[in-house]
């Protein structure tokens, strides 16, 4: 792409495009700093003073929070972690090692990424209960660590590097798992930003897998909580406290992204192009 | 004791045989050119005997131990990839380092033998630098460092130079002539480029076909074919062959040119048993003169004016295609009739089986 100059059509129409983006994300954040109250009168009143902290206030006042906040943290952190680590070995088996059966169970894999939640939830739900894993950490990580998508990806970043390198290693007396390690997997690291940077971002997002497990409020992710919370005081507590919650469940995120912005430009970039 | 030692070994991808019965001995120190066109399986073989991939049948010997069953890290031998396959993540120091660090030598050792080799190839101030950070020229440098420091018993070189611009070949390749001074190794070298192989190597083998086609001294290869296909192969501009008929009289074979115009050869007669032949002439042994001057006439269809001398492409009038060579300032015209003077003494005869045949030794 051509970084100077971009034509004027085009740099109007992005413009354009990023306003229509970022204007429901600030309506929600002046919605959020808004007393109910007021909002309950005239919600345009979002757009003028007096605004107030008091939402933000209701929301770090609620017992839960920072439990829920902790439980999206480490359910997201060890979805991500296992993820990376699987996807990772997987992707080096398919790509590099000869074992029986490699290219049917390589079928296997892409055929699971045509398999959505809804079709394997009764089952899943069944198999945890079974397995007493409900409203545990297991029982809210392990599903999300046997997505085909990181496979399938690793697997296609590991065919893309050199066998050279392998070879060259080889000679140097490395091991295959040395080989692994100490030459191939650091030529990964963007390939691991990228997709941990969408698991992290799917695991903080995910609800409906959550809210079927997690029925005890001291294992809600944050989604659930506040979800919940809303539910039982969504009379009394208004549009304002709703923003609120939105925001706050979304500052994560924001950091994530500004953390790693360039590999989510890259991975977006690298998909479309 | 032979250094490497290469018997029988054949290899086949799925039911395409790759190598034949391929059988070769080193002496310690030898340095050997593997020279052949493209597919012939030089690089297979480079690879069997690093233990990259298996043969299917012979045995690898280096220095009297047998090593096709070691892995490769094992083997004593170090490679010189042809895109240098240096490690991106890591420093020069840390891509020369990493085979001792995995064969356990103490960090005191490895330290000594980077700076030694860093040393030989002039490129200690990039040792902390990356692979990227550095030219193509300094990249094939910590490549060659990456093998020396390993002290192997043999080095496998494949296509060393190719990636580099002319001047720096030329450059590495006196520097791979310096090192094979310092170092008590053994070299293979894969190359297409015969200058590359006639200036470095002690002996050069020439591949075909799945075949060793013929293994010498550069000197021998080019003055004494083994067959047609290394006649036709090795020199540049390619020798020309010529079918001829013998004329049977004397004790060396005398040919009949297809215009008719005969050569008096010193190869001794005995042994052919009639049958085609090809006459083959380097091109520096057909002297372009004045018409009716030589053997006999052709007319000129290019000419190459190469500063000290002058090829001529020109054509007999039996339409074989014959190459001669005129001084570097020659008047002829693409289109002029000239006269080709033979030096049959120097020429070379291949029979229907295209096993060469030479005049007798010192010729
Ligand atoms: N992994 C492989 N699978 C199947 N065939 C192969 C494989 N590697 C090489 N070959 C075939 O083996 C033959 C010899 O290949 P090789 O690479 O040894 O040739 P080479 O002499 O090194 O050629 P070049 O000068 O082009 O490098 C070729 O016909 C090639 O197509
Ligand atoms: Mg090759």
């Amino acid at each position: 792409m051509n970084r100077d100059r971009m034509p004027p059509l085009a740099l109007v129409l992005t413009l354009v495009g990023a306003a229509a983006m970022v204007a429901p994300l600030v309506w929600t954040v002046l919605l959020s700093l808004k007393s109910n109250a007021e909002l309950l009168q005239d919600t345009g009143a979002a757009f003028r003073g007096p605004y107030t902290l008091e939402n933000y206030g209701a929301i770090l006042k609620g017992d839960m929070v920072f439990r829920w906040l902790l439980n999206s943290l480490i359910v997201s952190l060890g979805t991500t972690a296992g993820v990376l680590a699987l996807s990772s070995l997987a992707g080096f088996a398919f790509a590099r090692l000869d074992f029986p059966f490699r290219r049917t169970l390589f079928v296997f894999v892409l055929l699971g990424l045509a398999i959505p939640e809804q079709a394997v939830i009764l089952p899943q739900h069944r198999l945890f209960a079974w397995l007493g894993l409900h409203n545990s950490y297991p029982g809210l990580i392990l599903p999300g660590l046997v997505g085909s998508f990181g496979v399938f990806f690793m697997t296609q970043y590991f065919r893309g590097l050199p066998r050279d390198l392998d070879e060259a290693a080889a000679l140097d007396g490395a091991s295959t798992f040395q080989i692994f390690a100490r030459v191939l997997l650091p030529l990964t690291v963007p390939a691991q930003a990228t997709l941990g940077v969408f698991t992290f971002l799917g695991s903080w997002n995910a609800y409906w897998w959550p809210l079927i497990s997690a029925t005890t409020s001291d294992r809600f992710t944050l989604t659930v909580g506040l979800a919940s919370a809303q539910a039982n005081y969504a009379q009394t507590n208004g549009l304002g406290y709703l923003m609120a919650q939105a925001v706050f469940a979304s500052l994560p995120i924001l950091i994530v992204y500004v953390l790693f912005q360039r590999q989510i430009v890259n991975a977006i970039g690298g998909a479309v192009k | 004791m032979n250094s490497l030692e290469l018997i029988n070994v054949r290899k086949a991808y799925g039911k395409t045989p790759v190598l034949d019965d391929i059988s070769l001995a080193l002496e310690p120190r030898e340095f050997v050119a593997f020279l052949g066109p493209s597919g012939s399986g030089k690089s297979t073989l480079l690879r069997i005997i690093a233990g990259l991939e298996t043969a299917d049948a012979g045995e690898v010997r280096l220095d009297g131990r047998r090593i096709d069953q070691l892995p490769p890290g094992d083997r004593g031998v170090a490679m010189v990839f042809q895109h240098y396959a240096l490690y991106p993540h890591m420093t020069v120091r840390g891509n020369m380092a990493f085979g001792l660090k995995n064969a356990h030598v103490p960090p005191a050792e490895i330290a000594a033998r980077v700076a030694e080799a860093a040393r030989i190839l002039e490129i200690e101030a990039h040792l902390d630098k990356r692979p990227g950070q550095l030219s193509g020229g300094q990249r094939q440098r910590v490549a060659i460092g990456r093998a020396i420091v390993k002290h192997p018993r043999l080095f496998l070189l494949d296509e060393p130079l190719s990636n580099l611009d002319a001047a720096l070949r030329m450059r590495t390749r006196l520097e791979l002539a310096d090192l094979r001074q310092r170092v008590d190794a053994a070299f293979v070298m894969v190359t297409h480029d015969q200058a590359e192989a006639m200036t470095l190597a002690d002996r050069i083998v020439v591949m075909n076909d799945r075949r060793i086609q013929q293994v010498g001294a550069p000197m021998e290869i080019y003055l004494r074919p083994a067959n047609s296909f290394v006649a036709r192969f090795v020199g540049s501009p390619a020798m020309n062959l010529l079918p001829v008929e013998p004329v049977a009289n004397g004790a060396l074979v005398r040919v009949r040119l297809g215009d008719g115009a005969e050569v008096e050869t010193r190869v001794a007669l005995n042994g052919f048993g009639g049958g085609t032949l090809e006459l083959g002439l380097r091109p520096e042994n057909v002297e372009v003169t004045a018409p009716g001057g030589g053997t006999t006439d052709a007319k000129v269809e290019l000419v190459e004016r190469l500063g000290e001398r002058t090829l001529v492409y020109a054509k007999l009038r039996s339409g074989d295609e014959i190459t001669g060579e005129d001084e570097g300032n020659s008047r002829v015209r693409v289109g002029d009739v000239v006269g080709l003077r033979i030096k049959g003494e120097r020429a070379h005869l291949f029979d229907a089986q295209g096993v060469g045949h030479h005049a007798e030794a010192g010729a």
